[in-house]
C-alpha cells in the first residue's frame, strides 16, 4: 500500500534518512521503534507531506506522491500532544477534516456524534478541549483522525504524555479502532512494549537506517544485531550470543557463583550473578526463589550454568 | 532564539511556505517601508547633519545646553525611577493585598496615554493657571514630574516582573543557608532583578532624552529638550543646518543607548516556569506603612495627573464643555478617525508581514524594534527632507502614523506565532486543509487576541501621537491633538479650560483601549489559567 523508495534526508550535519526504504501492506499496522533522535519523527513527517526528502519516493496505491501537498494525501496524523485546537470546542475539532472536505453541515454534526460515541465521548461535542483530561484530548484526537476515514493513519508517539494505566487502556480502543476500520497504520514510538502490543511488524530504526524489520515475536527470537538485542530488552548480550532467561540452568550440577546485585520485583527476584563471560542479570520467579532459600543475598553464592543449546546466536 | 536558528523548525516551515513570489512579496513588504520611512530619511538626515557639521554644535552655549540639559534630565529621570522604582517593586511584588491585581492592571495605563494628557495633567495643577498655590512654570520640576508619570510605570513593571522571575527555592535555599532576609536581598533577588532594571532604564532614558511633547508643554525656554530644540529650528527659523548638526549629535547618542538596550535584552533570560513566590499579607506596621507608601507614590506620580485632567475638566463649566460641539472640534474628531483608520489599516498589514517573517532570522526581529528607538522627530524632519514635494500629501503623514504605530502589531503577533505550536497547523494540514486554510482557520484563531492587543496599543499611539503630526500635518488637517495643542497656544483660561475638555476625552480614548489591551476574553482566560495549572488539575474524574 504505502511505499518508501530510498527516502535520503539529512539537516545539516545530521542524517536522519540514508536510502530508506519501507512498505506498509493494506489493513497492517507497522511501529518505527528508535531511539529519541533517530529521525522516526521526521520519516513520519515526509509520509505526511510536511517534510520532503532530499531524494527518494514516496508511493501510495500504485501513485507517486512525493510531491503530494500534504492536505492532498488524505493520510491523517496524529500528533504526541495531539495538536486540538484550542479556539473550537470538540465538535469543531472532530469535524475539522470533514469541513475541509465541504461535507454538508448535517452530515458533518452526524459523523461527528457518531465518531465521539465510538471513541466513548458521546455528548462531549459543546465541551472546550482544555477542560479534558488527557486521556479524553486523546480520544478526541483520534475521533478526529478517524472521522475523515484516512487512508492511512499516522502516529507519532501518541500514548507518550499518559500516565501507565490509561496507556494501556487506551492502547487496547486503538488497536479495535484500527482494525474494524481496516486502516493502515505507522506508529513511532521509542517505548518497545507499545510496539509489540500494537503492531503486526516492527521497523528498528537507527541513524537514518532501517536496521530489521519483523513480526514483534521473530524480532524476540532472531534480533540481526548486539543493539537490536538490546533495544528490545535483552539485558545479557555476549560477543557472537545472547543469554536469554530460558538458557540459565539450575541444580547441584552447576557450578556455584556469586550474587553481586539484588532487586525485589511483584514478579520475582532479579539477580546479577558473576559468570566466567562478566556479569549476567536473570530473573527468579518466587517459587525458585523460595527453592534457593538462604543464598539469596548479595555477596552470597548461588548454583547457576548457561546451557549453550538454548543461547541465541547472532549474526556475524 | 532556538527557533529560529533551528535548521529543523526552518525546513518545517519552508514546506508549508514554498517558495514563491508571494512569500518574497511577505518580506519585503515591510523591509521596503522600513527603507522608505525611515532608512533614507534618517540617512538623508544625517548627510545634512554631516554638511552643517560645524564647531557651532559645542561653542554655541545656547546649543551646547540644549544638549546638556537633555542628558541630565534623562539622566535624573533613571536615577529617581530606580530610586523610587525598586522598593516599590519590591513592595507590590512581594506584598498581598486587596486590589492588587488591578494595581499591576493600571501600571500599563500610562503607556497608552497621549502625550497631551499627560502635559495637561501636569500642567492644570502645577502650570501658571494651576490650582495649586505652586508655578512650576520655568523650572525643570515640571518636565521631570512629566517623566516619572510615564517612566516609573515602566521600571515598576520590569520590576515587579524580575522579582517574580526569582523561584520561591532559591530564596528559601539562601534564607536556610543563613541569609537574613535583608542579605538574601542583596544576594539573592538583587542579582536576579538587576538585568529587567538595567533593560527598562535603557528605555527611560531613551525616551527621556529624545523626548518632544512633554518637554514642549513642560520644558519652557530653558528646559526644552534636544529634540524641541530641532523641531523650533525647523518649523519657526527655517535654519535646517543647525537642526541637522542637532539631529546628527542626538542620533549619535540614542544609537548608543538603542545598542545598550539591545545587548541588555540579550542577556535577559527568558522567564523559565518556575514555582514564583508567592505574595504574602504585611505582617508588620511597618510593613503595612511601606505599601501605604508605595501606593501613594504611585498615586501621586502616575495617577495623579490623570486625575488632574479629569477633575479639572469636569470643574470646567458647561461653556468650556461646549468646546465639544463646535465645528472645529467636529472635523477634527473626523479627521482623527479617518486618519486612524487608514493608518492602523496600513499598520497591520506591514504588522502582521513583519511578524511572519519575523521567525527567519535575529535581526528581522530586531527589526521590528527600530520604530521604537528613533526620535519621531527625526524621522519626520527627515520625511521632510528627503520627499520635499510630498509634504502637503496626506500619504506622508499617514505612513509616519504607521510606522510608529506598526511595531507594537507586528511585536504581539510575532510572540503569538512563536507560542504557536508547529503541531497545530501541520495537524490541519494533515486533515485536508491546504496551507492558507490552515492559516485561516487554525493560525489566525490563535493570533488573533495578540493582534487585537497590538491593535488597540497602535490605536492609542496614533490617536495621540503628537511629534509627528506638528511637523507634517497642514491646518485642513486638523487632529484632535492639534487642536488640542493650538487651544493651548491661545491666551486665558477659557482656552485652557477647551483643551483640558478635549484631553479628557483623549483620554476616554486611551482608556478604552487600554480595556481593550488588558481586560482578555473569557476564552483567553481559560487558556491562561490552563497554561498555569499543571495537567493534573484539570484531570476529570471520568477517564
Amino acid at each position: 500500500m504505502l511505499e518508501l523508495i530510498d527516502i535520503c534526508k539529512r539537516f545539516g550535519q545530521r542524517c536522519v534518512a540514508e536510502r530508506l526504504s519501507l512498505t506498509v501492506a493494506a489493513g497492517e499496522t507497522l511501529a518505527l521503534l528508535g531511539p529519541s533522535g533517530c529521525g522516526k519523527s521526521t520519516l513520519l513527517k515526509i509520509i505526511a507531506g510536511l517534510e520532503q526528502p532530499d531524494a527518494g519516493r514516496v508511493r501510495f496505491a500504485g501513485t507517486d506522491i512525493t510531491a503530494a501537498a500534504p492536505e492532498a494525501r488524505e493520510f491523517a496524523l496524529m500528533f504526541q500532544d495531539f495538536a486540538l485546537f484550542p479556539h473550537l470546542d470538540v465538535s469543531g475539532n472532530v469535524g475539522f477534516g470533514l469541513v475541509e472536505r465541504r461535507v454538508k453541515r448535517a452530515e458533518v454534526r452526524e459523523r461527528v456524534e457518531a465518531a465521539l460515541a465510538q471513541v466513548g465521548l458521546a455528548g462531549y461535542g459543546a465541551r472546550r478541549v482544555f477542560t479534558l483530561s488527557g486521556g479524553e484530548q486523546q480520544r478526541v484526537a483520534l475521533a478526529r483522525a478517524l472521522v475523515t476515514r484516512p487512508r492511512l493513519m499516522l502516529l507519532d508517539e501518541p500514548f507518550s504524555s499518559l500516565d501507565t494505566n490509561l496507556r494501556q487502556s487506551l492502547q487496547q480502543v486503538f488497536r479495535r479502532l484500527l482494525t474494524d476500520a481496516g486502516i493502515p497504520a505507522i506508529l513511532v514510538t521509542h517505548d518497545r512494549a507499545e510496539a509489540f502490543a500494537l503492531a503486526d511488524r516492527v521497523a528498528l530504526l537507527r541513524d537514518g537506517r532501517i536496521v530489521q524489520q519483523a513480526a514483534p515475536a521473530e524480532l524476540l527470537a532472531h534480533p540481526a544485531d548486539a543493539w537490536v538485542a538490546r533495544f528490545v530488552g535483552f539485558d545479557n548480550v555476549l560477543g557472537s550470543a545472547l543469554v536469554p532467561e530460558q538458557a540459565f540452568c539450575f541444580g547441584d550440577a552447576q557450578p556455584l557463583r556469586r550474587i553481586e546485585a539484588l532487586e525485589n520485583l511483584a514478579a520475582g527476584i532479579r539477580l546479577t550473578v558473576a559468570f566466567d563471560e562478566g556479569p549476567l542479570t536473570l530473573t527468579l520467579s518466587p517459587r525458585e526463589a523460595a527453592g534457593l532459600g538462604e543464598g539469596l543475598r548479595v555477596g552470597g553464592k548461588v548454583r547457576v550454568g548457561i546451557d549453550p543449546a538454548r543461547m541465541i546466536p547472532l549474526p556475524a | 532564539m532556538g527557533g529560529a536558528l533551528d535548521p529543523r523548525s526552518a525546513q518545517g516551515r519552508a514546506v508549508i511556505n514554498r517558495f514563491d513570489p508571494k512569500r518574497m512579496a511577505l518580506t519585503l513588504l515591510p523591509l521596503a517601508f522600513l527603507a522608505v520611512v525611515v532608512v533614507a530619511p534618517l540617512s538623508r538626515l544625517l548627510a545634512e547633519g554631516w554638511d552643517h557639521l560645524s564647531a557651532n554644535i559645542l561653542t554655541d552655549a545656547y546649543l551646547r545646553w540644549r544638549i546638556v540639559w537633555s542628558l541630565i534630565q534623562a539622566a535624573v529621570t533613571c536615577m529617581l525611577t530606580l530610586l523610587l522604582g525598586l522598593p516599590l517593586a519590591w513592595a507590590l511584588a512581594r506584598f498581598d493585598f486587596a486590589g492588587r491585581t488591578l494595581v499591576l492592571r493600571l501600571l500599563m495605563l500610562p503607556f497608552v496615554m497621549p502625550t497631551l494628557v499627560a502635559g495637561l495633567g501636569v500642567l492644570a495643577p502645577a502650570g501658571p493657571h494651576g490650582v495649586l498655590p505652586i508655578n512650576g512654570q520655568d523650572t525643570p520640576w515640571l518636565l521631570l514630574y512629566g517623566n516619572l508619570f510615564y517612566n516609573l510605570p515602566l521600571v515598576l513593571r520590569a520590576g515587579v516582573d524580575g522579582f517574580a522571575a526569582v523561584p520561591a527555592s532559591r530564596l528559601a535555599a539562601a534564607r536556610s543557608l543563613g541569609a537574613t532576609p535583608w542579605r538574601a536581598f542583596w544576594r539573592v533577588e538583587w542579582p536576579a532583578v538587576r538585568p529587567w532594571l538595567a533593560s527598562a532604564l535603557c528605555l527611560v532614558f531613551l525616551y527621556c532624552f529624545s523626548g518632544f511633547g512633554l518637554a514642549l508643554l513642560l520644558g519652557g525656554q530653558r528646559y526644552a529638550t534636544v529634540d524641541v530644540e530641532i523641531y523650533s529650528l525647523v518649523a519657526y527659523e527655517l535654519n535646517l543646518g543647525d537642526a541637522g548638526a542637532l539631529a546628527l549629535a542626538m542620533m549619535a547618542i540614542t544609537g548608543a543607548a538603542a545598542l545598550g538596550y539591545a545587548w541588555v535584552e540579550k542577556r535577559l533570560a527568558a522567564p523559565g516556569r518556575v514555582e514564583p513566590i508567592a505574595p504574602r499579607r504585611p505582617a508588620t506596621l511597618a510593613e503595612w506603612s511601606w505599601l501605604a507608601v508605595a501606593l501613594a507614590m504611585l498615586i501621586a506620580f502616575s495617577g495623579a495627573p490623570l486625575l488632574a485632567v479629569l477633575g479639572c475638566a469636569l470643574a470646567a463649566g458647561p461653556e468650556a464643555w461646549a468646546v465639544l460641539v463646535e465645528p472645529d472640534t467636529l472635523a477634527a474628531l473626523a479627521n482623527s478617525g479617518r486618519f486612524s483608520l487608514i493608518a492602523l489599516a496600513l499598520a497591520s498589514v506591514v504588522g502582521v508581514a513583519h511578524a511572519l517573517i519575523a521567525s527567519r532570522s535575529l535581526w528581522l526581529r530586531g527589526a521590528v524594534f527600530l520604530p521604537f528607538v528613533v526620535s519621531p522627530v527625526c524621522v519626520a524632519f527627515g520625511l521632510l527632507l528627503l520627499y520635499p514635494s510630498w509634504t502637503a500629501s496626506l500619504a506622508l503623514l499617514l505612513s509616519a502614523y504607521a510606522l510608529f504605530a506598526y511595531p507594537f502589531i507586528a511585536k504581539a503577533i510575532a510572540a503569538a506565532l512563536d507560542a504557536l505550536p508547529a503541531s497545530q497547523p501541520q495537524a490541519a494540514q494533515s486533515l485536508g486543509a491546504t496551507p492558507w486554510r490552515a492559516f485561516w482557520r487554525v493560525s489566525w484563531p490563535w493570533l488573533l487576541p495578540a493582534f487585537r492587543r497590538g491593535l488597540a496599543f497602535a490605536a492609542a499611539t496614533t490617536v495621540g501621537e503628537f511629534a509627528v503630526t506638528l511637523f507634517l500635518s497642514r491646518p485642513e488637517w486638523m487632529t484632535l491633538t492639534t487642536l488640542i495643542y493650538q487651544r493651548l497656544g491661545r491666551p486665558g483660561a477659557a482656552n485652557l479650560a477647551e483643551a483640558l475638555v478635549l484631553s479628557a476625552l483623549l483620554m476616554l480614548f486611551a482608556l478604552a483601549a487600554f480595556v481593550l489591551i488588558e481586560w482578555p476574553t473569557p476564552l483567553e482566560r481559560a487558556r491562561r489559567a490552563l497554561a498555569t495549572r499543571p495537567p493534573a488539575a484539570t484531570e476529570l474524574p471520568h477517564a
